[in-house]
């Protein structure tokens, strides 16, 4: 069913009633699973997404074929995690269930592999991997819900993990999408752009996914999928960018909440840099 | 499965230090591509790509067949990459590996999913027949900057195709042979063209135009961005690798423009002089008995 964005003009609402700039609901927890060495359950809306970190450890057998990206910063990152540097595999894993048709998907579908070395990639740029030589970080990522702005999802459910396994980084690496106003063929000038796209808009309207390190105006990751005129690239990718800052905010927000909550818990000792912390 | 080999420290650091003071080692400028080059072979569909030392071929083929169930008005249309141990010893048969899968994404994206080619007119008979049009991607030698080259070599190849006039008379379909009817062109909507930039430097602050196997060995990231000369995006794709300004980003995309507008331009005059060293001039002309002695 075409997305009728005739009314938009009118009262500048979108189909699930936000406006322009408004991200969805995010709602993110970190160690949900008390077995993993990092692990993050991430909502965006209605997109939902596990991840569990394993590592930094031994590499195990190699497996065959294209289990994600090697480290990609510098290079160096070997077969088999032999390099100088962590190598950072991750698989995606999209359950039957998670979309409205439910549509089988093997291992080896090719959209399913660029994301997974995606991810790897925008994470092996910003964890501090030569740190770990002759090992291995292997994320795990189940989605459990689609709708839109999937690949944000997982990128910010998988640094989320990263910062529980306690994996030195850079910085965040945080996501979102952003999309304009009006479809291509509408070739509209003066459409606006929009922030953090659901399924419905982004199968009608052309979007972009930006990830982000941190609150710096860098990209780490730029993925555009849709035809789009070369003007309107501007517009979305500032409103993406500014997106990318919310969710650092929010993302943050949820690993100093837990930590905060685990020092009055008594499951870890309140160490001598969280005296700043307000913890009482 | 045999590793590529790395360049040493040495070199590593040579072409570092180079970029930084804005030189390469083949001597061109950041921002020129390698001398592009691109002839067709004597059948229609098959392209030949030369950029620097990197070669790719292209060859389109079309076969009738029974369309997806899911989509009975539309024709079939895929792209087939094939990166053969020819290219380098690291790729093996029948295993693919991450550049290869990336490689047909992208291809997938820029002409597929751009709708450059209109697959509604590949429809014969509705949910019955239809064309299948494939395009096989051969890369017989490999010297950095694959994306730009594959996809020139696609868009050529299928420009340059032309598949079996056919007609529907009563219910019957009959596809003519070359020596019936000539074979027409597939309708094609728009040319999409890759520009792939790479980003060397601590912040991948150096931006760099149509990387050698070399430097592609010691960037930090890349960015394909495809564009079509009237200036739409049909792809861009950065996937990962060190954060780049988002400012240098937009640059790129301009600058990439304009590359576009070249290969476009140098695209549009081949085909004319392919299609003018066929032209035997006309039908009279052919059925002379007569020689120019």
């Amino acid at each position: 069913m075409p997305l009728d964005t005739s009314t938009y003009s009118l009262a500048l609402l979108r189909v699930d009633g936000r406006r322009w700039n408004e991200l969805r609901r995010v709602h993110a927890q970190i160690r949900t699973q008390a077995a993993a060495d990092g692990s993050s359950y991430l909502e965006m809306g209605h997109t939902k997404v596990m991840c569990v970190v394993t590592g930094p450890s031994e590499p195990g057998p190699r497996r065959g074929g294209v289990g994600g990206g090697g480290a990609g910063a510098g290079g160096g990152g070997g077969a088999g995690g032999q390099g100088k540097e962590a190598e950072v595999v991750v698989s995606i894993v999209i359950a039957g269930f998670s979309s409205v048709d439910r549509k089988r998907r093997g291992r080896g579908d090719k959209r399913t592999l660029e994301m997974q070395s995606t991810v790897a990639n925008a994470l092996a740029a910003s964890l501090h991997t030569h740190l770990f030589p002759h090992s291995q970080i292997s994320i795990s990522l189940h989605v459990l819900s689609q709708d839109g702005s999937l690949l944000a999802a997982l990128i910010n459910a998988a640094t989320l993990a990263c910062v529980d396994a306690g994996i030195p980084m850079t910085d965040y690496v945080v996501a979102c999408t952003a999309g304009s106003t009006s479809t291509y063929a509408a070739n509209d000038e003066s459409a606006d752009p929009l922030l953090d796209l659901n399924h419905q808009e982004e199968q009608e309207l052309p979007g972009l996914t930006v990830a982000t390190l941190g609150e710096s105006d860098r990209v780490a990751v730029l993925v555009c999928e849709s035809r789009v005129q070369v003007s309107r690239l501007e517009g979305m990718l500032a409103v993406g960018v500014d997106g990318c800052k919310q969710m650092r905010e929010i993302l943050d927000r949820v690993v100093r909440e837990k930590g905060r909550r685990m020092i009055q818990e008594g499951t870890v000792e309140k160490g001598i840099g969280l005296n700043e912390m307000d913890v009482d | 499965m045999p590793r590529e080999v790395e360049p040493s420290l040495n070199e590593r650091q040579f072409v570092l230090q180079a970029l930084q003071e804005n030189l390469r080692l083949d001597g061109r400028e950041l921002d020129q591509y390698r001398p592009l080059e691109l002839n067709f072979g004597e059948e229609y569909g098959v392209a030949d790509v030369t950029l620097g030392k990197t070669r790719v071929l292209a060859k389109a083929t079309a076969e009738v067949t029974v369309p997806y169930t899911d989509r009975p008005l539309d024709g079939i249309f895929t792209i087939a990459t094939e990166l053969s141990p020819m290219t380098s010893p690291s790729f093996e048969v029948n295993r693919a590996t991450e550049t290869e899968v990336l490689l047909s994404r992208l291809l997938e994206k820029t002409v597929r999913r751009s709708g450059a080619l209109d697959t509604e007119s590949l429809c014969l008979v509705a949910g019955q027949k239809c064309w299948s049009v494939r395009v096989d991607v051969h890369v017989l030698s490999h010297d950095g900057n694959l994306i730009d080259a594959a996809c020139f070599a696609v868009v050529a190849a299928l420009r340059h195709f032309r598949k079996p006039d056919t007609s529907m008379d009563a219910g019957v379909l009959t596809v003519y042979t070359p020596a019936e009817r000539e074979p027409v062109p597939l309708s094609w909507l728009h040319s999409p063209f890759c520009v792939t930039w790479s980003f060397f430097g601590e912040d991948g602050e150096f931006a760099v135009l149509d990387a050698t196997w070399l430097e592609e060995q010691v960037r930090v990231g890349s960015c394909t961005v495809s564009l079509n000369k009237h200036g739409e995006i049909c792809q861009i794709a950065k996937l990962g690798g060190t954060p780049v300004d988002a400012v240098s980003l937009l640059q790129c995309t301009s600058v990439a423009l304009t590359k576009v507008k070249e290969f476009s331009e140098l695209m549009d005059r081949r085909l004319t002089e392919d299609l003018k060293r066929r032209d035997k001039g006309g039908f009279m002309a052919q059925l002379k008995a007569d020689n120019d002695r």
